[in-house]
């Protein structure tokens, strides 16, 4: 049975559609890709399964429909999503961030935070040097270590990444992407959506392709990364054929 | 179409306010009180322009009213000079006062220009105090009354006529301020600051110019008042009154007009009331009416926190001059290099955005800039365009190095660009943002607009406008509301305001953006119709199609810099620019 189960998921604004009847699964212990150049509806699909847009069609997971479930609900049911802006609360530090990401699991009591906070830590070493800095003052990079411990620390199902390698090096692209196949070791899914095409799929089991707010290609990843259709996708038709 | 009746609204007000102050059996109470509210709302009038329009709060219109006040009564009482010569001193002093005070206090912006007024405001009352040239906390006292042909302005049925007939001019002149080349450039301040000055306005003259309008009008209220009450005192001058002038504008509704009056007579006819009659239901001694009119305020702002104007009619659009002859154009640029940028660089702090960034871009040539998000393309374009300066390297435009000069003085040179994320002012119509665009090729100064001798130009600036209009096929929605259209034909909009500055340069950022395919494909013709009458053309662009097909030559940005250049085709098969789009392989 998937995780996640979405059929027939369209969104618009003021009348123009944005994502049109999307149908898309993520299993258990599995990474889902959706990659698409910028503007196909990433971002938005993204917005409506946490429950930020309205949205038509279903979505369920773990079986259950979502139809009306507020974000606040779809994130205790396991839904955590770190948005494409990061999201962090600049002017508190590191530790502050996490603790916050906590939040939902706060009467299990300080021993149990703590044993959280290590955890993220153990993940994200990085993170450990910088506990008591301001969120405002870390790199690129390190705002994304952050913005996915944060989202780590409420114990997902599955996590949703919304493009975490954007504005990043690729030697740190690599790095957060690694942390994310270690993530599927532990159990946790991931829906990843990227416009860095190649290495999402690169570390993928299923792909889909958006484009114009419609899935146009989807399938095996290892498949998917060999479709010359991918290029086309991102650069536009070869003008001189 | 009911445009000449309103046009000519001044002549019955005019004998209104003349007659009915006669009129048998009328109260002299409801007259001293009318001339209140007349006396309150030039002040207010004042306020809409600044507050309301422009977006800048004022907690010192009263010290204004001092100053136009005081200066007449020094005049009359001191020197015995004719109190009507007072008014061009009145106008003179709370006009230099309002240079001079915005000239430190207006480069703040938000709260903390509101809280400097408030500064200067408690300030001036305290210097009113205690300056003996203005006779301390006692005031000045025996000041002569304004006389013409023998009637002294001292019943308040003359005085009347004089107030509201100084109103009615005072409206007219602020309509008409705001119906011009500069007044666009006031009701642009709010929301749309950095699309004007990308069109030449010199935004920190438009400010200034809505002070000094506002502090004008302030002036005229203020001699008025020093000649009909003939004693001023530091007290009508200090915070207190100009938070209720304040108070009068929001209440009647800032952005409009007629406001100033409704809310001028609103305050004042309610405060008089609740003190005539709170104290016969509560008993006396409470202050109940400023109780009970704080009470009111809180609930009126409740339900129109825009005022209570746009409640009570329709904001109408404003008619404007059409059919004026076509401007003069700007010589099409020789062939050649337009646009040249060598080693373009721009740091945030640590954070290197762009560096090393280095293209060409002829007379009729379209070229695309493309990259991956967070590529620079934003920030490469700001820096041409003058938004945000570069850190090093040279950008030269028609032969002028333009490397640290302002978005203002980089229009100047016909370089004309529209935004990514749309930057159309919401209050105005389709075509008044797009006569934004021609603001350099005007030259009609505030008074001019005031005294209507701009007619002409502005028949021509609406002309051109209207073609531009035309050009990019919106000629039918030219008097909607700006934001009322579809996101796609926004950014159409704005390549019709770029175009009306006769530019040799168009810089166009995403155009493609939202636009439907049919639309895409005009858009498209369009540009390559520009391109033919020799226009050099840059386009940000993510729609690969649209640019691919469209450019005469690529340039891709990624992480900061330039990794390839040259023709669509050969860009499109480049591994690194594939590489770019798609990542690496980790």
């Amino acid at each position: 049975m998937s995780l996640l189960a979405i059929t027939g998921l369209s969104v618009a604004y003021r009348g123009i559609p944005a994502v049109s009847d999307v149908s898309l699964s993520v299993a258990p212990g599995q990474i889902a890709t959706v990659i698409g150049p910028n503007g196909a509806g990433k971002t938005t699909l993204l917005g409506a399964i946490m429950g930020v847009l309205p949205a038509s069609g279903a979505v369920r997971f773990e079986g259950a429909d979502l139809a009306g479930a507020d974000v606040e609900s779809r994130v205790a049911r396991g839904l955590s999503l770190v948005a494409e802006k990061r999201e962090l609360f600049t002017t508190m530090t590191v530790a502050e961030n996490l603790r916050l990401g906590f939040w939902r699991h706060r009467a299990e009591g300080r021993e149990a935070a703590a044993r959280a906070l290590d955890e993220a830590y153990a993940m994200f070493p990085r993170l450990a040097e910088r506990r008591r800095q301001q969120a405002g003052t870390l790199s690129g990079g390190e705002r994304q270590m952050l913005a996915m411990a944060r989202a780590l620390m409420a114990r997902p199902r599955l996590l949703m990444l919304d493009e975490p390698s954007l504005g990043l090096a690729p030697l740190i692209v690599r790095d957060i992407l690694r942390t994310v196949t270690t993530l599927r070791a532990q159990g946790v899914s991931v829906l990843l959506v990227e416009q860095n095409a190649r290495a999402a799929l690169q570390i993928a089991d299923i792909g889909y392709v958006l484009e114009m707010g419609r899935i146009t290609l989807s399938g095996d990843s290892a498949t998917l990364a060999s479709d010359p259709r991918i290029v086309e996708l991102y650069l536009g038709a070869d003008p001189t054929r | 179409m009911n445009r000449p009746m309103t046009r000519l609204w001044p002549i019955p007000a005019l004998l209104l306010a003349v007659l009915l102050p006669w009129l048998p059996g009328l109260p002299l109470f409801w007259v001293s009180l009318a001339n209140t509210i007349g006396l309150s709302a030039i002040v207010a009038t004042g306020l809409v322009v600044l507050t309301g329009i422009g977006g800048m709060t004022s907690f010192a219109q009263a010290s204004f009213v001092g100053f136009g006040a005081y200066a007449s009564a020094i005049l009359s009482a001191r020197y015995g000079v004719s109190p009507w010569l007072g008014l061009p001193l009145a106008l003179a002093v709370s006009g230099a006062a309002a240079l001079a005070i915005g000239a430190v206090t207006l480069r703040l912006s938000g709260h903390y220009l509101a809280l400097g007024t408030i500064a200067w405001s408690v300030s001036l009352f305290y210097l009113f105090g205690n300056l003996d040239l203005v006779g301390r906390n006692d005031g000045i006292s025996d000041i002569p009354p304004l006389t013409l042909g023998g009637i002294a302005f001292i019943d308040v049925r003359w005085s009347a006529g004089l107030i509201w007939i100084c109103l009615i001019a005072a409206s007219l002149a602020t309509a008409r301020l705001l119906d011009s080349r500069w007044g666009r450039a006031i009701r642009a301040l709010r929301g749309g600051a950095v699309a004007s000055a990308s069109f030449g306005v010199d935004v920190a003259r438009a400010r200034m110019l809505a002070f000094v309008h506002a502090a004008l009008l302030a002036g005229l209220a203020g001699w008025l008042y020093a000649h009909l009450q003939r004693a001023v005192n530091p007290t009508p001058f200090g915070l207190v009154a100009s938070i209720e002038y304040l108070l009068m504008t929001v209440v009647g509704g800032a952005a409009f007009l007629p406001g100033a009056l409704l809310g001028a007579g609103l305050v004042t006819l309610v405060n008089d009331r609740l003190q005539q009659w709170l104290p016969l239901l509560l008993g006396e001694g409470g202050a109940w009416e400023v109780i009970v009119f704080g009470m009111l305020l809180v609930g009126v702002l409740q339900v129109a926190p825009e005022g209570l104007w746009p409640h009570l009619a329709r904001p109408r659009g404003r008619s404007h001059p059409r059919g004026g002859p076509a401007l003069p154009a700007r010589p099409r640029p020789a062939p050649g290099p337009v646009l040249q940028v060598t080693g373009l660089r721009k740091s945030f702090g640590g954070l290197v955005a762009v560096s090393d960034v280095s293209f060409q871009l002829a007379a009729g040539e379209i070229l695309g800039l493309i990259g991956p998000n967070g590529a620079g393309k934003s920030t490469t374009f700001n820096a041409l365009t003058g938004v945000s300066a570069a850190s090093a390297g040279q950008i030269i435009v028609a032969g002028q190095d333009v490397t640290t000069w302002p978005a203002r003085r980089i229009a100047a040179l016909g370089v004309a660009r529209s935004f990514q994320h749309v930057k159309l002012v919401a209050a105005m119509s389709v075509i008044e943002n797009v006569v934004l665009g021609a603001h350099l090729r005007g030259s009609a100064a505030p008074l001019a607009a005031v005294l209507r001798l701009d007619r002409a130009e502005e028949a021509a600036l609406f002309a051109e406008a209207a073609r531009q209009l035309a050009r990019v096929g919106l000629a039918d929605v030219a008097d909607r509301p700006a934001t009322s259209l579809a996101l796609g034909q926004q950014r159409i909009v704005e390549i019709a305001r770029a175009l009306c500055l006769d530019p040799a340069l168009l810089l166009l950022d995403e155009p493609a953006a939202g636009l439907r395919h049919a639309e895409k494909q005009a858009l498209a013709e369009l540009l390559r119709r520009l391109r033919a009458e020799g226009m050099a053309i840059l386009v940000v662009e993510h729609d690969m199609e649209f640019v691919m097909s469209l450019a005469d030559r690529l340039v891709v940005m990624d992480f900061g810099t330039v990794i390839a250049e040259g023709l669509p085709a050969e860009v499109r098969r480049n591994p690194a620019v594939v590489e770019a789009y798609l990542g690496g392989v980790a």
